[in-house]
């Protein structure tokens, strides 16, 4: 037991990269120890990862006579502005593409597990900051829809007895969220690591089919999905 | 004794397994009676997924809780 307990401490510490210490010149932040996690140095990986392949496919754009890579570029585009087009609906397409920018964060942070490193979602803070962006992204969809004081008296419907209901939900709404990345891919995580400790063969192929790929944009899907739903009430 | 407490604690996996069951048998039945509605029961059935699974994951954060808090 207590190995076990160890070895799952070991596996949910976020580990630090590496640490900048800033200049002793500087005013008011001069000497202080910044520790870079490891989860921002793998969130720069992924962002690499999408520039580059943004840059790739859209370089060279043409009208007429497109090339091969073009198509393959519109297709993914299109593909994933329907995907999210279809859960927000048509008055929310100017949330679309933060919307499909998650989802191709969340979903390559999710698999990149395959390639050996650790998902950032992993890190309690990514999704917290990944819901609170959400929440903020919601009530702002709200409020510039209806104006602040439509804002404030959404509040009381459908009946005004129901408003501590509804203010709490503000919270509970990125709580939940957050909760629920951070959650799913930390147990697939552990699931995988345990796995290989007990069985380095073989076995954990095929679970890492479903924990690693198939789990992971599942809940992504499932991120974006609640958010654009939670917009597309707000706004309505 | 804390091991026991973290397998009580993965009995809530019961709960999402039989609630996402249902949800997929049901989702099953109704694609076929309305195949076109497909994609709207898809959506669906992946939010019923996600809110009860929620609880499976509270009963493995609360068994993770217990074994590194009493461990």
């Amino acid at each position: 037991m207590e190995e076990l307990a160890s070895e799952l401490l070991k596996e949910l510490n976020c580990d630090t990269a590496f640490s900048i210490k800033l200049p002793a010149g500087l005013p008011l932040i001069g000497g202080v120890q910044l520790d870079i996690a490891e989860s921002v140095v793998i969130t720069w990986v992924v962002m690499a990862v999408i520039l580059i392949l943004s840059i790739i496919l859209t370089s060279n754009l043409k009208v007429h006579n497109v090339s091969r890579r073009q198509l393959v570029a519109e297709t993914i585009v299109t593909k994933l502005e329907g995907i999210v087009t279809g859960m927000i609906g048509e008055e929310g397409k100017r949330y679309v593409p933060y919307l499909v920018s998650v989802l191709l964060y969340l979903g390559i942070s999710n698999i990149i597990g395959l390639f050996g490193m650790k998902p950032p979602t992993k890190d309690l803070n990514v999704t917290a900051a990944l819901a609170l962006m959400s929440i903020v992204l919601v009530e702002a969809a709200g409020i510039r829809k209806k104006g602040v004081g439509g804002w404030i008296k959404s509040f009381t419907e459908p009946i005004a007895i129901v408003t501590p209901i509804n203010i709490l939900e503000v919270f509970i709404k990125p709580l939940s969220l957050c909760m629920r990345l951070f959650g799913n891919v930390l147990g697939a995580f552990v699931i995988m690591e345990l796995l290989k400790l007990l069985v380095p063969v073989a076995l954990p192929v095929p679970f890492s089919f479903y924990f690693d790929i198939f789990d992971g944009l599942i809940q992504a899907y499932v991120f974006v999905f609640l958010t654009s739903m939670y917009i597309k009430e707000a706004i309505e | 004794m804390i091991a026991i407490g973290a397998g009580i604690a993965a009995l809530a996996c019961i709960g999402a397994g039989i609630g996402i069951g249902i949800a997929t048998s049901k989702a099953a039945e109704a694609v076929a009676r309305q195949p076109e509605a497909e994609s709207k029961i898809t959506k669906i059935l992946l939010l019923g997924g996600a809110l009860a699974e929620a609880t499976a994951i509270y009963g493995f954060v609360i068994g993770i809780l217990i074994i590194l808090f009493m461990a």
